[in-house]
């Protein structure tokens, strides 16, 4: 990354120096400088905005942008108190239903409300979490299994390298027609959009974790297998007490790695295919073509980019947690 | 006649299902819903406005049924999504249970009981295309163009084009849709023709000896693929004809009311599987979007204002209230400035909109037929039989009888059902003149100068 | 004493692309029990495949090799292995390195308080009872190797390997870790096999230094009988000549195999039996069976 980017974790680590002029030039370095950036990045922008006219009306500045927020913000809790009413009415109508049909056993129903601008923000992460997770579950033993069995890694390796540069997005239409043949139960539990975001998110980080992984175990350092083999440790504890230790570092590598590229993935697919999250709030924006959508966009568009962002700091801090070999986990 | 009683047997099987005497006076009351949890597809154009009105009015609730509803991203996703089961009904072009049904596209058994409008379309051409038109439009004594346009003042644009080698695309949105269809008709009786389809030699293009090439964008993406100049031109349905005029991209040339009068424009869709197995919910959901459609025309359009606010919500229709204000209440904006007042543009409830008429269906047919979607003869009854399959009247009078009987509607808001025979009578109001009766649609067809006439087979 | 471990017309052949490379070629030698041999000989002339052929994490492709009556086929705890690198687990604590060896050596015999008083003790021989609960990025390259050495004596192995074990550690280190080995060695009288480059460190441990011809086919040169007393002091055996001598006998064999390395076999074979012919202090390698 960049020396631009301002962390949380810099802040953390910052010290206070004795030396007057230190301090202060830590200071500049760590508050003015980056804030200086963001005022000529937003001075850029609302003057750039002014200039450009398009058929929606002219591009959002800063200030229309933070407008929006604050409407999307409003229209989160106005349906959140029609959410409140819509329950009062089911609730009204189920007594009075139970009145007149003794035998109706009552049910609450759920919202049938739209997704507001912050439910979708939540649906996004909910679905890029379960997909990386699912994808880990498959990769980090898949990749353990090839990275120790060359025999396995040369059988691999060609459909690996083949699949690994397909952008899943050209997967979604045979994943969606698969999701629909094999998961049709008349009443399911998980939307099918959900399983479909989701596999795709599973498919684009299925290899960078797989390949990373593989190469974290195949370059165990062989002094550390040999510790192994005098100690005639049996496989699964060689895989726990040696190979999934010594190439944690690779596999965080893999995975922060795919979580960056899942979520890009994940938003292109919720507008491909009309999932739900933030890029179907996006591409109907897009498709709304109402004098506000360009700025509600650049508001997901900002949201978007803070949490890629904050997907990718956790990962590392994750990584800082888990890994022994603290000199990998550098930004 | 067979289809006639295709019809009675479909009437039983419901009748003998809900425990409603449907061709009786005296209905039993009404079931609980079987399904109260269901979800609806649209696309984003104002006639979906009854959904949305039954959703926000209450009326769906009234019924026990908890919906939710989805925007689609074009017509095929709707249909797979209805198809698939991911979605319990939806927002439909009219031509599209009837294509199911026939199996053009995807084969599977759609049917509707209600009809979700009249008219609602019209036909854009950019700018460009425009300005080489106007020249061959007769003035009225204000200076603004005679309506309506014909194709004719199109024409000689299409041919200067295709001297030049250059193609003309046009953009319709969908293959079995009233868009593709009018369009065809407005280009046809211009003079222009549109191109055959060959389903049986596998061309599904449509573009076989066409002038104008019509191909397939989904309506929000119509103005941006006029502006980018991938079209000359489209037809499409509200708002994205007044899109063009707010965004200066387009001039709407004419509209569906201009072409056919009150021509049947959306239909409600659900697959056949889904009315035998909930319907007490078909009835339900019907007698909903009944009153959503009253609502939306009573007191001479007076909720319209209203509606318009709630279509305007970015996850309705999204666009600007004006943008949908211009159509939904009662005008038509043409050229910039030049705005009409088109009292039907869009028609919910007034002249029985919401019945099932079989000869719509049937008229939907012979625009297939004429276009080759249909590859070969069929019988004046084959058509019936299929339109009978399709629509559903008998559905559409249960909902329509129960509602007057508890008093939420009155008898004359509806055809006569104990004479309705579910054909129109011949209908007159064609930009061409040509005269339609549902009853002998083969001849119909052997009236228009383009296209297949009976017998024909590319 | 008897022959504890017994390596026996050992040969290795890599395959190549150009044919087999012979890496090794009739090695012979015999270990007693408690006896400090040292494997000496220019980089790449194959003293560690030995030592890897010893521990099993090589096979040899001719010849073999017997500890206490049963053959050498794969690695094991009672071959232990001190690596030029340390090898420590780097997310583990010392204490954990050497828990890890304990626990799969006596897990199933000894008690959990056994097993730790175990670990501690160990650790405590090699002086690292300060800094058990470090891991290995925490101490030193020297601290490392002690920790290394403290998980290869927890085993209690019968024969000890140790490949260059202070080869990477700087002068001073060395020394101390030298002093400690011998005095380690002097208390529990541990079978060693170690790898070295440094004439002073083979002359100053071991009982026997192992002289290897270079590669390629490299073999035993000569074996250099160390016949100083125990305990041993640096110091005062740097005047002394019986030192010097064996130290010279060294040198003078290395530098000898360095200026005419021998390409064929002859040539080499030569040449070994005549520096056995030139001092009697040193015996042919096959000599060594007499000997024993």
């Amino acid at each position: 990354m960049s020396t631009i980017t301002m962390t949380p974790g810099r802040l953390l680590r910052w010290k206070p120096q004795v030396d007057g002029r230190g301090l202060l030039t830590t200071t500049v370095k760590l508050v003015a400088l980056p804030a200086a950036g963001i005022l000529v990045f937003l001075l850029l922008w609302s003057a750039g905005a002014r200039n450009i006219d398009t058929s929606l009306g002219q591009f959002p500045g800063p200030l229309a942008v933070g407008e929006q927020f604050g409407a999307l913000y409003t229209e989160h809790q106005r349906s959140r108190e029609k959410e409140v009413a819509f329950y009062e009415r089911q609730r009204e109508r189920n007594a009075r239903r139970v009145a007149e049909d003794p035998g109706y056993e009552p049910k609450i129903r759920d919202y049938t409300g739209k997704e507001t601008f912050i439910d979708q923000i939540g649906t996004s992460l909910v679905t890029v979490m379960s997909g990386f997770l699912l994808a880990a579950m498959i990769a980090i033993p898949l990749g353990i299994a090839i990275g120790l069995s060359p025999g396995l890694n040369a059988a691999c390796n060609p459909i690996i390298q083949v699949f690994k540069p397909v952008s899943p997005l050209a997967w979604l239409p045979l994943v969606t027609m698969v999701v629909s043949a094999l998961y049709a139960t008349p009443d399911p539990v998980i939307a099918k959009s959900f399983i479909n975001s989701m596999i795709t998110v599973t498919l684009c980080c299925l290899w960078p974790m797989v390949i990373n992984t593989a190469v974290g175990v195949a370059s165990i350092d062989r002094d550390l297998v040999n510790v192994s083999r005098v100690l005639r440790l049996p496989p699964l504890q060689h895989v726990r007490r040696i190979v999934l230790p010594a190439s944690v570092p690779m596999i965080f590598t893999g995975m922060r790695l795919s979580l960056g590229v899942a979520w890009m993935v994940l938003i292109a697919a919720e507008m491909l295919a009309q999932n739900p999250g933030l890029g179907k709030f996006v591409w109907d924006e897009f498709q709304n073509g109402s004098s506000d959508s360009l700025a509600r966009i650049m508001a997901a568009v900002i949201v978007i980019g803070f949490i890629g962002f904050l997907l990718d700091r956790s990962m590392l801090q994750l990584q800082r947690f888990f890994s022994w070999d603290k000199g990998t986990a550098t930004h | 006649m067979k289809w006639a009683n295709t019809i009675r047997a479909a009437v039983a099987t419901l009748a003998f299902a809900t425990g409603l005497g449907a061709t009786t006076a005296q209905a039993a009351k009404l079931g609980y819903p079987e399904k109260e949890e269901l979800t609806f597809g649209f696309i984003k154009l104002t006639d979906m406005a009854p959904i949305a009105i039954a959703y926000e009015k209450g009326f769906f609730e009234d019924e026990g049924l908890y919906v939710t509803i989805e925007a689609q991203a074009n017509w095929k996703v709707l249909l797979d999504g209805v198809i698939d089961g991911r979605l319990d009904g939806a927002h439909m072009l009219a031509g599209q249970p009837i294509a199911a049904t026939m199996g053009f596209g995807t084969q599977a058994d759609i049917i509707t009981p209600f009809s979700m409008d009249l008219n609602g379309n019209g036909i854009t051409v950019s700018n460009e295309i425009w300005s080489q038109m106007k020249p061959n439009i007769a003035r009225r004594e204000d200076g603004l163009p005679e309506h309506p346009i014909k194709a004719d003042a199109l024409k000689p644009v299409v041919e200067k084009y295709r001297a030049a080698g250059k193609p003309f695309n046009m953009g319709m949105v969908f293959p079995v849709s009233t868009h593709n269809y009018e369009l065809r008709y407005w280009l046809a009786a211009g003079g222009i023709h549109p191109g055959y389809y060959a389903p049986h030699k596998g061309d599904i293009s449509g573009q076989i000896d066409a002038e104008a090439l019509l191909s397939v964008t989904p309506p929000p993406q119509m103005p941006a693929t006029l502006e980018a100049g991938t079209i000359y031109g489209y037809c499409v349905g509200e708002p994205w004809n007044q899109q063009a005029v707010f965004k200066d991209i387009g001039v709407p040339v004419v509209t569906d009311y201009e072409i056919w009068k009150n021509n049947p424009e959306k239909v409600f869709g659900i697959t056949k599987g889904f009315a035998e197995k909930y319907p007490n919910t078909t009835v339900r959901i019907t007698r909903a979007l009944i009153r959503a459609a009253m609502w939306l025309d009573d007191n001479n359009n007076a909720n319209r204002p209203e509606a318009v606010k709630i279509l305007s919500q970015s996850h309705y229709v999204g666009a600007d209230y004006d943008v949908i204000a211009n159509s939904m209440t009662g005008t038509f904006e043409y050229e910039k400035g030049d705005k009409r007042a088109v009292p039907d543009f869009n028609v919910f409830f007034r002249y029985n909109a919401t019945y099932p008429y079989y000869s719509d269906a049937i008229w939907y047919m012979t625009q297939m037929r004429r276009w080759g979607q249909i590859p070969e003869d069929r019988s004046d009854d084959w058509y019936k039989e299929l339109a009978a399959k399709v629509y559903r009247p008998d559905i559409y009078e249960a909902a329509a009888r129960s509602l007057i009987e508890e008093g939420l509607a009155s008898a004359d808001q509806f055809p006569d059902f104990a004479t309705e025979d579910g054909f129109r009578d011949p209908q007159t109001h064609f930009i061409d003149g040509i005269v339609y009766n549902g009853h002998q649609p083969n001849a119909y067809i052997d009236k228009f100068p383009i296209g297949l006439k009976s017998g024909e087979k590319l | 004493m008897s022959v504890l471990l017994d390596i026996s017309q050992v040969g290795m052949e890599f395959p190549t692309n150009d044919g087999p490379f012979t890496a090794l070629r009739d090695v012979n030698l015999k270990i007693r029990k408690g006896e400090f041999v040292s494997l000496i000989g220019h980089s790449g002339c194959g003293k560690s495949t030995v030592l890897n052929i010893v521990a099993g994490l090589h096979r040899a492709t001719s010849g073999g090799v017997i500890l206490d009556g049963r053959e050498v086929t794969d690695p094991g705890p009672e071959r232990a292995v001190v690596f030029q690198n340390h090898s420590l687990l780097p997310w583990l604590t010392a204490y954990e390195n050497v828990e890890l060896a304990v626990r799969q050596v006596f897990g199933k015999t000894r008690g959990k308080a056994e097993q730790r008083e175990w670990i501690e003790h160990n650790l405590k021989l090699v002086h690292m009872e300060h800094a058990m609960q470090k891991r290995p990025g925490e101490i030193s390259g020297g601290m490392k190797q002690r920790v290394g050495i403290a998980r290869a004596l927890a085993m209690q192995p019968k024969v000890l390997l140790m490949d260059e074990p202070f080869g990477a550690l700087d002068a001073l280190t060395r020394a101390h870790m030298q002093d400690s080995l011998m005095e380690i060695q002097a208390e529990l009288n541990n079978t060693v096999i170690m790898i070295t480059h440094d004439v002073d460190e083979a002359v100053l441990l071991s009982d026997r230094i192992v002289m290897m011809t270079n590669g390629p086919a490299a073999t035993i040169g000569e074996v250099l009988e160390v016949d100083l007393e125990r305990p041993r002091h640096r110091l005062e055996l740097a005047g002394d000549p019986r030192y010097n001598r064996l130290r010279a006998r060294v040198l003078k064999f290395l530098h000898e195999r360095h200026g005419g390395s021998p390409r064929n076999d002859s040539t080499s074979k030569t040449s070994t039996t005549r520096a056995a012919a030139d001092e009697p202090a040193v015996h042919e390698a096959e000599g060594v069976e007499s000997a024993a």
